[in-house]
C-alpha cells in the first residue's frame, strides 16, 4: 500500500478506543483455554527441565559442594561450597594420574582420529561424489557401515586380533599364530585412535562428500577460463568452499571422541591408559560424586565448546551462497589411468574398515582356537553347546538366560525410550511450533538440545546426580529400569525434538484449522489430524533413537546393573569376566539390529543417513 | 438466525505493530452475500479468521443473530469449534490422510450424527457438487477444482447457517473459476445460508456479492452494492482499487493555475459546471473519457486536445492512451477506434460520470443541474 487514505472511521474513532473500558481479564483466558499448546507447552518445560536441566546443573554443582564422605577431608560440612575438587583434579598429586595424562590422552587420540580420518576419508568423498568411480554407489553404503556398529565393536575385534599377554584371557590371533605384538600395537593410543578414526571417517566422507556434490561446477569453469591451473582451482576455490564442511566434520569428530567410553575401556584401561571418559568412569563407580562432576564438567565444557565453533562456522556457511544453487552442475572427473589404483584403495578402507573386523569377530565365536584354521576347531559351542567346561557361562549365548534377559531389557528399555523421545519429540514441535507464547518455545527448543552438547558419560553422571537420590516426584532410582528409560529418553531428545519441529514446520496450521471449524476440540485435532499426518515422522523420530540406543554405551555403562543389563552393558560385564567370544557373539548380534534398523529406516523413511548426522 | 453483526472489531498482533483490523464495525443481513474486498495486507482475511474463531480480536464485539459469540469487554469468546460455522480454505485444508468420503464425513462422526443420517448427507453433498466418483480418493489424487469441491462438500454437509470462504476461487484456472463463480451462486440460491467471501479480485467481488465492504490498511471503506461501489466511490482509495482499468485521477488545483495543462483544462472544467470549491482531485473513468469525432463541442463543457500515444487493443475492447501535453491520460472504447499513435484527437467527458474528491480524498456528492 502506497499513500493513506482517509477512511469515513478516521483518526477520531480510533482515539475512541482508549474509553473502551476495562480489558476484561475472562475475555483472555477464555481465548487462551481455548487453545492449550500453551499450556502443553509449559508442561513439557517443566519436564524437561526435570529430565535434562536439572540433571546438568545439579552435575555441575556437585563439583563446587563438599559431599558427606569428603567433610573429614575438607573440614566443610555436606554442601557447603568449596573448591577442593577442582584443586584435587588439577593440582593435588594425583592429578596427573586423574586428569591431566587423561587430559591429554583424550586430546591426543581426538586429534589423531581426526588427522586420520581427514586423510582417509576426504579422498574418499572425493571419489564417491565427483568421478568415475567402480561401485560408486554400492561404496557409498558399504563405507559407511562402521558408522552404524557401535564404535567398540572394533575395539573387541582389534583386541581379537592383536592382544598379547600383558593381560589375560583367550589369546589372540596373532599370538596364536605365533607373533607377540608388542602393548603399543596391542593397547593404547594407536589403536584407539586407529578405531575412533576408522569409525568416524563416515562423517569425512558423508560430509564433505554431500559438499562437492552440492558444488557448482560453473564455479571451477569459470575460473578455468580466466585461465587457472586445476592445483590453483584446487587450492584458491573448491578448498575454501569445501572448508566448513570439513571443520564441521572434525569438530564433530572430536565431540564424539570426548564422550567415546567402551574403545579406551576395552584397549587402554587394561593397560592404564586413561582418557577423561574412562576417567570419569572409574571416579562414578568408586563414588566419588564431586571428582565426576569436575571430570564430567571438563568433558562438557570441551563438548559446548566443539560444538559452538561447529554451529558458527555452519552459519558462516550459509553465507556461500553459491552451494547448492539452482543452476549447480556437478561433473564427474574420469579417474582414466589412476582407475586401479582407485578401486584398489576404496577396497582396502572397506575391508579394513568394516570387512576384516567383523569377520574376525564372527571367526572368533565359532573357532577353538582362534586364527587356526583346521576343521576340527570349527565349532558352535559358544553359539548353542551345552556342558562346556568353563568356571561360568556352560553353554553357549543362545542358551544363556542372561543374553536373553540382556536382549529383552534392551528391547523393551530402548524400546520404551525410543517411543517416548518419539512422541515427545512431536510434542515439542507442536509446542515449538504452535505456542502462542514464543519465549516457552525458545526455552523448550533449547532445553531439548542441551543433552547434545553433554557427551554420553557425562550425561550419565549427570543422571546419578539426579536420580540416585528420591527428588521430586520419584524415589532414588539408581538400580531400576526406570532410570535407563529416563536417560537414553532425554539422551535422545536434541534428535527427537528436532525431527519433530521440522516435521510441524512443514505442516500448515490450515489442517488443524479446518478440524477445529467442524468441530474437533484440541485433543481430538492431536490425535485424528496432526499424529495421523505426522506418522511418518514419527515412525523415523522413534527408529532412529532405538538404533541409537541399542548401540549406545557410554550413557548406560554407569546407569546399568547386572539386573538391568542391555546387550551392550552385559557384552562389557563379558569382557571385563574374560568371555572374548561371548562379548564377541553378543556385539555380533547389536550389529545385526543396528545394521539391520538403520538399512530398514532408510528404506522406510527414504532418507540418507548424512541428513541424521548432525543428529546424536 | 444468521445475520452477522461486528462492533469496534479491532485485531493488533503486537503492541509495537499497526492493527490489523481498526475498529471495524460491519452488519450482514440474514442471507447476504457478502464479499470483504482489498488488496493483501488489508486486514480480510483476518476479519475472516475473526468471525471463524482462528483469531481472537483485541477489542469489539460479535454477534451472531443476537446472541454476542465474541466480546472483549464483557469476556465472551466462543471457541471456533462450538460456533457451528462453515469455514472453506484459501488452500483447501483438505485432511490428506483421509478419502475424500472420510473428509466429507469427519465433521458428522464429530457430531455424533446416526449412521443412516450420515451416509445420506455425504451421499447428497457429493451429488450437489458432483464429485461422487471420486469418494475413495486421497487428495493428492484429485485436481484443484476437485479438491476445492471436496472442501465445500465438507462445508456443506455440515449445514452450516453461515458460510465463510476465504478467496474461493483465486487458485483455480480461469475455466474453473468460471464455473465454481456459478456453482457459489447457485449454493447460496439452494442453501439460503448467509455467505462472507474474501478477495482481493475486485471481479469476483462484483460478480459473486450482493453487497462489498471494501477495506484497506484494516479500516472498513465503503460498504455498498456492487454498483454503489463502483458508482459512487466512497473515497479516493475505492475509486483507484475497484475498475479493471485504472482510473485516472486528475489534481483540481483551484486558483493554482500552472499545476500542468491536464489540471488547468479540469479546473476549467470544474468552474464551468459549478462544483464546489473543495474539490482537490477528479477521477474519471477510462470509459467516461469520450473521444469526440466532430470538430465542434456539442457537450457544452469545456473540450481539450489531446494526441494518441498508444492503442492496445484487448480482445474486444481498446485502450488509448493519452498525451494532454505531455501529462498522460487512459481512454477506453469497445468500437474499432480507428485512430493510430500520432492523431490528434479532441476529448471530454460529461460531469454525471466524474468523481469529485475533497483534501482528504472523501467523496463529494455533487449533481450538476443543468
Amino acid at each position: 500500500m502506497g499513500s493513506r487514505y482517509g477512511s469515513p472511521s478516521g483518526t477520531s474513532a480510533s482515539q475512541m478506543r482508549e474509553n473502551a473500558g476495562p480489558v476484561s481479564w475472562r475475555y483472555w483466558i477464555k481465548v487462551h483455554a481455548s487453545d492449550p499448546t500453551a499450556l502443553l507447552a509449559l508442561g513439557l518445560l517443566v519436564v524437561f527441565v526435570y529430565l535434562i536441566a536439572a540433571p546438568i546443573l545439579l552435575l555441575l554443582g556437585d563439583a563446587f559442594q563438599v559431599h558427606f564422605a569428603d567433610q573429614a577431608r575438607t573440614g566443610q560440612a555436606q554442601g557447603s561450597f568449596t573448591t577442593y575438587y577442582f584443586e584435587r583434579a588439577l593440582f593435588s598429586p594425583i592429578a596427573q594420574d586423574i586428569f591431566w595424562e587423561p587430559l591429554v590422552n583424550t586430546a591426543t587420540i581426538a586429534f589423531g582420529a581426526i588427522l586420520v580420518s581427514l586423510v582417509v576419508g576426504a579422498p574418499l568423498g572425493w571419489l564417491l561424489s565427483r568421478t568415475d568411480l567402480p561401485g560408486k554407489r554400492w561404496y557409498s553404503t558399504a563405507l559407511i557401515v562402521p558408522y552404524m556398529l557401535p564404535s567398540w565393536t572394533f575395539a573387541l575385534a582389534w583386541s581379537t586380533l592383536f592382544r598379547n599377554r600383558t593381560t589375560g584371557g583367550t589369546p589372540s590371533w596373532m599370538e596364536s599364530l605365533g607373533f607377540a605384538p608388542p602393548d603399543w600395537l596391542a593397547y593404547g593410543q594407536l589403536p584407539i585412535t586407529l578405531i575412533l578414526a576408522l569409525h568416524y571417517t563416515p562423517f569425512v566422507i558423508l560430509l564433505f562428500g554431500n559438499a562437492l556434490r552440492q558444488f557448482d561446477s560453473q564455479l571451477e569453469d569459470s575460473a578455468r577460463i580466466m585461465g587457472a591451473g586445476r592445483l590453483h582451482i584446487a587450492r584458491r576455490i573448491i578448498l575454501p568452499l569445501m572448508l566448513p564442511s570439513l571443520v564441521s566434520a572434525c569438530t564433530l569428530i572430536f565431540a564424539k571422541c570426548l564422550g567415546d567410553f567402551g574403545v579406551a575401556y576395552i584397549l587402554g584401561v587394561p593397560v592404564g591408559y586413561d582418557v577423561l571418559a574412562t576417567s570419569l568412569f572409574r571416579a562414578i563407580s568408586t563414588s566419588q560424586a564431586g571428582m565426576s562432576a569436575v571430570l564430567a564438567g571438563t568433558i562438557v565444557l570441551l563438548g559446548v565448546i566443539s560444538v559452538v565453533i561447529d554451529m558458527r562456522l555452519l552459519r558462516q556457511a550459509t553465507r556461500f551462497q553459491t552451494i547448492g544453487s539452482k543452476g549447480s552442475m556437478n561433473r564427474v572427473s574420469p579417474l582414466g589411468k589412476w582407475k586401479p589404483i582407485a578401486s584398489a584403495w576404496v577396497l582396502v578402507v572397506f575391508l579394513v574398515s568394516a570387512v576384516i573386523p567383523l569377520l574376525a569377530l564372527v571367526l572368533t565365536t565359532v573357532m577353538h582356537r582362534p586364527g587356526v584354521f583346521t576343521l576340527e576347531n570349527f565349532t558352535l559351542d559358544y553359539w548353542i553347546g551345552t556342558g562346556l567346561g568353563t568356571t561360568a557361562l556352560r553353554q553357549g549365548i543362545l542358551l544363556t538366560p542372561e543374553f536373553w534377559r540382556a536382549t529383552t531389557n534392551t528391547l523393551w528399555i530402548v524400546g520404551s525410550a525410543a517411543l517416548g523421545a518419539g512422541l515427545l519429540g512431536l510434542l515439542v514441535g507442536i509446542a515449538v511450533v504452535r505456542s502462542p507464547i514464543r519465549i516457552v518455545g525458545v526455552a523448550l527448543r533449547q532445553i531439548t538440545f542441551l543433552p547434545y552438547l553433554v557427551p554420553g558419560i557425562a550425561f550419565a553422571a549427570a543422571y546419578l546426580s539426579m536420580f540416585a537420590v528420591p527428588r521430586g516426584p520419584l524415589p532414588a532410582l539408581y538400580g531400576t529400569s526406570i532410570i535407563l528409560v529416563l536417560a537414553i529418553l532425554a539422551d535422545q531428545m536434541p534428535f527427537a525434538s528436532r525431527a519433530g519441529i521440522s516435521a510441524m514446520m512443514q505442516l500448515g496450521k490450515d489442517p488443524e484449522d479446518a478440524a477445529r471449524n467442524v468441530g474437533a476440540g484440541w485433543l481430538k485435532r492431536l490425535t485424528a489430524i496432526v499424529i495421523p499426518i505426522q506418522k511418518g515422522a514419527l515412525v523415523s523420530g522413534v527408529l532412529l533413537p532405538f538404533i541409537s540406543g541399542i548401540k549406545g554405551l557410554s550413557l548406560v555403562v554407569v546407569l546399568a546393573v547386572p539386573g538391568t543389563d542391555l546387550l551392550t552393558t552385559y557384552a562389557i560385564r563379558l569382557v571385563d569376566y574374560g568371555y572374548t567370544q561371548a562379548s564377541n557373539a553378543v556385539v555380533l548380534m547389536i550389529c545385526v539390529i543396528a545394521f539391520v534398523g538403520t538399512v530398514g529406516v532408510q528404506k522406510l523413511t527414504k532418507s540418507n543417513l548424512s541428513d541424521g548426522l548432525g543428529g546424536k | 438466525m444468521s445475520s452477522i453483526s461486528l462492533q469496534n472489531i479491532s485485531k493488533s498482533y503486537a503492541a509495537n505493530m499497526p492493527k490489523a483490523v481498526e475498529q471495524l464495525s460491519l452488519e450482514i443481513a440474514d442471507g447476504e452475500f457478502l464479499c470483504l474486498l482489498g488488496p493483501s495486507g488489508c486486514g480480510k482475511t483476518t476479519t475472516l479468521r475473526m468471525l471463524a474463531g482462528l483469531e481472537h480480536p483485541t477489542g469489539g464485539t460479535i454477534s451472531i443473530g443476537d446472541k454476542p459469540i465474541v466480546s472483549v469487554d464483557q469476556g465472551i469468546y466462543v471457541p471456533a469449534e462450538k460456533r457451528g460455522l462453515g469455514l472453506v480454505f484459501q488452500s483447501y485444508a483438505l485432511w490428506p490422510h483421509m478419502t475424500v468420503t472420510q473428509n466429507i464425513e469427519f465433521g458428522l462422526r464429530l457430531h455424533k450424527v446416526a449412521r443412516a443420517e450420515r451416509e445420506a448427507t455425504v451421499a447428497r453433498v457429493m451429488e450437489t457438487l458432483g464429485i461422487a466418483r471420486y469418494k475413495d480418493r486421497y487428495p493428492n489424487q484429485l485436481s484443484g477444482g476437485q479438491q476445492q469441491r471436496v472442501a465445500l462438500a465438507r462445508m456443506l454437509a455440515l449445514n452450516p447457517g453461515i458460510i465463510l470462504l476465504d478467496e474461493p476461487l483465486s487458485n483455480l484456472d480461469a475455466k474453473l473459476r468460471l464455473e465454481m463463480r456459478a456453482e457459489l451462486k447457485r449454493i447460496h440460491k439452494e442453501v439460503g445460508a448467509t455467505i462472507v467471501f474474501v478477495t482481493h479480485d475486485q471481479w469476483e467481488a462484483m460478480t459473486l456479492a450482493s453487497k462489498i465492504a471494501v477495506m484497506s490498511e484494516g479500516e472498513l471503506q465503503q460498504l455498498g452494492t456492487p454498483d454503489d461501489i463502483y458508482e459512487r466511490p466512497a473515497n479516493r482509495f475505492v475509486a483507484e482499487f475497484v475498475g479493471n482499468l485504472p482510473i485516472n485521477i486528475v489534481g483540481a488545483g483551484h486558483g493554482k493555475a500552472g499545476d500542468g495543462p491536464l489540471e488547468d483544462w479540469i479546473a476549467e472544467y470544474l468552474g464551468a459546471i459549478g462544483a464546489p470549491d473543495t474539490v482537490a482531485s477528479v477521477g474519471i473513468r477510462p470509459e467516461a473519457v469520450a473521444i469526440l469525432r466532430t470538430q465542434e463541442n456539442t457537450s457544452g463543457f469545456p473540450v481539450r486536445n489531446a494526441s494518441v500515444v498508444d492503442v492496445l487493443p484487448t480482445g474486444g475492447n481498446w485502450i488509448i492512451e493519452l498525451s494532454v501535453d505531455g501529462s498522460k491520460l487512459f481512454a477506453i472504447t469497445g468500437s474499432t477506434p480507428r485512430l493510430a499513435p500520432g492523431d490528434t484527437v479532441r476529448i471530454g467527458f460529461a460531469p454525471e460520470d466524474i468523481h469529485l474528491f475533497d483534501s482528504a480524498d472523501e467523496r463529494i456528492d455533487f449533481t450538476h443541474s443543468a
